[in-house]
């Protein structure tokens, strides 16, 4: 942004007067028969004076394309801001993961204890309990991977906020607290506020001025020069004067005024494809919350209740001495289970939230876009 | 001989109990549950049961004694001491004709089914008219326990049909099931279309629609009534048909009392039985579970008849009595001549069929009276691992939060498991307050031992061999009784006090 209001302040300056000093016609004879320093020895002022307000344009394309950068940096902002909120609740669940597969030990542990007293009164064999011991080290080194991936989750969310974080633990809720948006309002609010989409058509008008700046090109800029010396031949002090311009008789600027035309043209083209790109990627993104708010809220309400509701009438009816006790830690273990797949679910939901709210921007670490695409003019070191 | 009429209101009849006690000698038998306010309130406050080493207060007066006028020695067999007689071929051996203390000239005892109704009937052109309605029954198996079955009149199993030989009755059947249904006359040698057999002699009962079976009665002896519809057998619709013989069966009995044994399988966390299963988790006699099923208190020295009924789906069941030999005198199929009874301690009761027991009750005390199968003992066997049988863990810790586990210790600290097999005793079931205030709130229970309902499980229940003084203060008063005090004045009485030891801890929440 800063460089393009740069490129708007040099391209707005006037241009600097030239002073050169003359000698013509240096070993002329003077009128004593021997020759001279010249006929004229002096000093010239030439100043071009620009027509056709091509200062003023060029002025204004550039602060245009300013406005171009400005929402392209508040684009990179989103991009940052929502990997950030992305990899915090990443970071979130991890953790939540972490401690279910903790308690998940717990069952396998329980599981390879129920089996090794089932063997104690004849109601297993051997290789039942050495299964249930193999289930009890597949239990931990899940758990392993949990701590391995939380560390990543956390080591990432430091990286992405840029600042080198204690490794310690997030606080925060995986539920989402922001209203539902249907598609036709998230598609609507991309479409109202998206920074992309602004970008673009702050593009279009910076294209506009091109193709005004680029009219005016044609018209010649004045040049006058004047100065005063000595004329050795006449002996006497004289003046020189001169005004110089182009004549556009061959070039007019055709050339570049129908290429900025055509850079125009390709802009609104540009913004059309920019709001077509952000629908498909919102509908595949949309896709993905819906299902994630769609199993979340169905895991919130009906299936972990459920689990749980199952896994405490076997604890009480088990405690009546109705069940056996490996009834009980299947139910124990898979309500833990669907607790594990409630954190995906919720994290699934809570990311593609995050871009949808976020007008679908990620990657932050990425360089940021320049305002011109390929294929557009650019105006150096003159900027035009 | 008396025409049975039933009463239907159980306080009424504790009532007529209490009042004509000693009127009627002992002779009526109070098998109804005891729900007064008095004795519940007597039993909340029942704490102080523990005595270390020593008896409780003596209890009732054993100067009161023996019924005077009664004969005592039959051949050297007592009807008030265990004893076998002299001869195994004198009639007398091992009490076999040894009559009870009620005139063969009053009737048949009055057949009383614990825990079940009798059927009401009315005389109509001197017919004996029953109206039996097949429905859907909620029965309440255990405390807490309700059970849905198929059953009649709102019991399962269904009320008592009792009649005298030489009758003609008949029995208007209204359908109230949401399906098909017919009623078979088990054992009954009647005309063809009435028996009850679906679809081959008669078209079967719509739901709303009534069937009248109308026949005479020419048999006498132990039968029972059930639907002919296999599933819905097994789901309870069974009752039984008890049929007086016109010259009372001899020698006459003192007692006479019916138990349909059956099962079911419950899965748990449920309530209705599921009648396609194979193996069957839930036991029942006359519709309850032991320690629920309501014990059978007779009076020292009288003669007792059992009719025990296996309605079981596909359970044939050992029956055992402890404490006394009893002699088998009938199938459902007929009364057997005296020539062909046959003493036993344990008699296998196939499916569908009935046996008689009878024996002298000459052995005081609190006998166990049981399947013997092992797995019938109880309900819902389950595997002897997890938090029970682990020293430092409970389920409540499971409990207290679902989300995290209390964790377990990898090695059992428990030095049992050193030995193999171990545990093979049945551990920790915590039986609730309310449970057990059910179970103790009813007179047959008084006075037993704080920890029986501990022992008593599944198809269990308890004969009760009381003398005459205790019986008075357990079944025909509404005196408070403490815990162990009538099982411990028996010990005094009969046994050998200086061994015995009260029940040896408080549980929690039997008071």
């Amino acid at each position: 942004m800063s460089a393009e209001l740069g490129k708007a302040l040099q391209a707005g300056l006037y241009p600097n007067p030239v002073l050169s000093y003359e000698a013509e016609q240096i070993g002329v004879d003077g009128p004593s028969g021997t020759s001279t320093p010249g006929e004229f020895q002096g000093g010239v002022v030439e100043q071009r004076f620009v027509t056709g307000g091509k200062l003023r344009l060029s002025r204004e394309k550039y602060l245009r394309r300013a406005r171009v950068s400005e929402n392209l940096a508040m684009a990179q902002q989103f991009r940052v801001c929502n990997d950030v909120r992305i990899h915090f609740y990443k970071t979130l669940a991890a953790s939540d993961i972490l401690s279910i597969r903790r308690e998940m030990v717990k069952t396998a542990e329980d599981s390879a204890v129920t089996a090794q007293e089932s063997y104690n009164v004849g109601q297993s064999n051997r290789p039942q309990v050495r299964r249930a011991n193999v289930v009890l080290q597949r239990a931990r080194l899940d758990v392993l991977a949990a701590e391995n991936a939380y560390n990543q989750a956390f080591r990432t969310l430091s990286t992405l906020v840029g600042v080198p974080l204690c490794m310690g633990m997030v606080e925060g809720a995986l539920e989402s607290t922001c209203p539902v948006m249907s598609f036709e309002e998230a598609y609507g609010r991309l479409l109202a506020e998206s920074p992309q989409l602004a970008a673009a058509r702050a593009k279009l008008a910076v294209d506009q001025a091109t193709v005004a700046r680029e009219n005016v090109q044609w018209v010649p800029d004045i040049v006058v020069r004047g100065g005063a010396g000595y004329n050795f031949e006449a002996e006497e002090t004289t003046a020189v004067a001169g005004v110089a311009f182009d004549v556009p008789l061959f070039d007019r600027n055709q050339g570049t005024v129908r290429q900025a035309q055509a850079d125009y043209a390709r802009q609104r083209q540009e913004i059309e494809r920019v709001e077509l790109e952000l629908r498909n990627r919102l509908a595949m993104i949309y896709q993905q919350y819906l299902t994630g708010m769609q199993h979340a809220q169905e895991y919130a309400e009906v299936i972990l209740p459920e689990l749980k509701a199952a896994y405490r009438e076997l604890l009480e009816s088990y405690k009546e001495r109705r069940v056996d006790w490996p009834d009980v830690l299947m139910a124990q273990h898979d309500y833990f289970d669907a607790r594990l797949t409630q954190v995906d679910n919720l994290l699934h939901a809570r990311t593609q939230e995050v871009l949808i709210y976020g007008y679908l921007l990620h990657d932050g670490l990425m360089a940021a876009p320049d305002i011109t695409p390929p294929g557009h003019i650019d105006s150096v070191p003159k900027p035009r | 001989m008396s025409q049975h009429e039933s009463k239907p209101n159980s306080s009424e009849r504790r009532r007529f109990l209490k009042t004509s006690a000693l009127a009627a000698g002992g002779a009526l038998y109070g098998g109804l549950v005891g729900t007064n306010a008095a004795a519940q309130v007597h039993a909340n406050k029942m704490t102080d049961m523990q005595h270390g080493d020593k008896l409780p207060a003596p209890l009732g007066n054993p100067k009161s004694g023996r019924p005077a006028g009664y004969r005592d020695d039959y051949d050297g067999f007592s009807r008030f001491k265990p004893s076998r007689g002299n001869d195994p071929n004198s009639e007398f051996y091992l009490g076999k004709l040894v009559p009870g203390f009620r005139d063969v000239g009053a009737g048949p005892a009055p057949f009383v089914t614990p825990d079940l109704e009798k059927l009401p009937w009315k005389m109509v052109g001197g017919v004996k008219e029953f109206h039996l309605v097949p429905m859907a029954v909620e029965r309440e198996v255990l405390p807490g326990y309700k059970l849905n079955v198929y059953g009649y009149n709102g019991s399962m199993p269904g009320p008592t049909i009792e009649v005298n030989q030489g009758d003609r009755i008949r029995i208007v059947v209204t359908n109230e099931l949401p399906e098909d249904t017919s009623a078979h006359w088990h054992g009954f040698e009647l005309p063809i279309q009435y028996d009850g057999a679906s679809e081959l002699t008669q078209n079967l009962i719509k739901p709303g629609k009534s069937f009248v079976y109308e026949f005479d009665i020419h048999e006498e002896g132990t039968f029972f009534y059930h639907s002919h519809i296999p599933m819905q057998e097994a789901f309870g619709s069974v009752g039984f048909m008890i049929v007086h013989p016109q010259k009372v069966f001899d020698p006459p009995v003192d007692r006479d009392l019916g138990l349909i044994f059956q099962n079911f399988f419950i899965e748990p966390s449920q309530s209705i039985a599921d009648s396609w299963r194979m193996d069957w988790n839930w036991q029942t006699i006359n519709g309850r579970s032991g320690p629920y099923t309501t014990p059978l208190v007779v009076k020292h020295g009288e003669r007792v008849r059992i009719r025990i009924m296996n309605f079981s789906p596909m359970q044939h069941h050992p029956i055992h009595i402890h404490g006394h030999t009893f002699w088998i005198t009938g199938h459902e199929g007929a009364r057997i001549p005296h020539s062909a009874w046959v003493p036993r301690n344990t008699e296998l009761v196939g499916i569908a069929q009935a046996t008689d027991f009878e024996f002298i009750a000459n052995n005081p005390g609190d006998w166990m009276f049981h399947c013997h199968m092992v797995h019938h003992m109880m309900n819902h066997m389950t595997r002897q691992v997890g938090p029970r049988v682990r020293p430092d863990q409970s389920v409540d810790a499971y409990l207290a939060n679902l989300d995290q586990s209390p964790g377990v210790k990898l090695l059992n600290p428990d030095p049992g498991f050193k030995t193999p097999g171990y545990p093979q005793e049945m551990k920790g079931m915590e039986m609730k307050p309310d449970f057990m205030k059910r179970i103790w709130n009813r007179r047959e229970v008084q006075g037993m031992r704080a920890m029986w309902p501990m022992s008593v499980m599944g198809l269990m229940t308890v004969l009760r061999v009381l003398p005459d003084d205790l019986y008075q203060i357990v079944m025909e008063s509404d005196q408070p009784v403490e815990k162990g005090a009538v099982f411990a004045e028996i010990v005094r009485r009969f046994g050998n006090p200086s061994d015995y030891k009260s029940a040896p801890m408080m549980m929690h929440d039997m008071s």
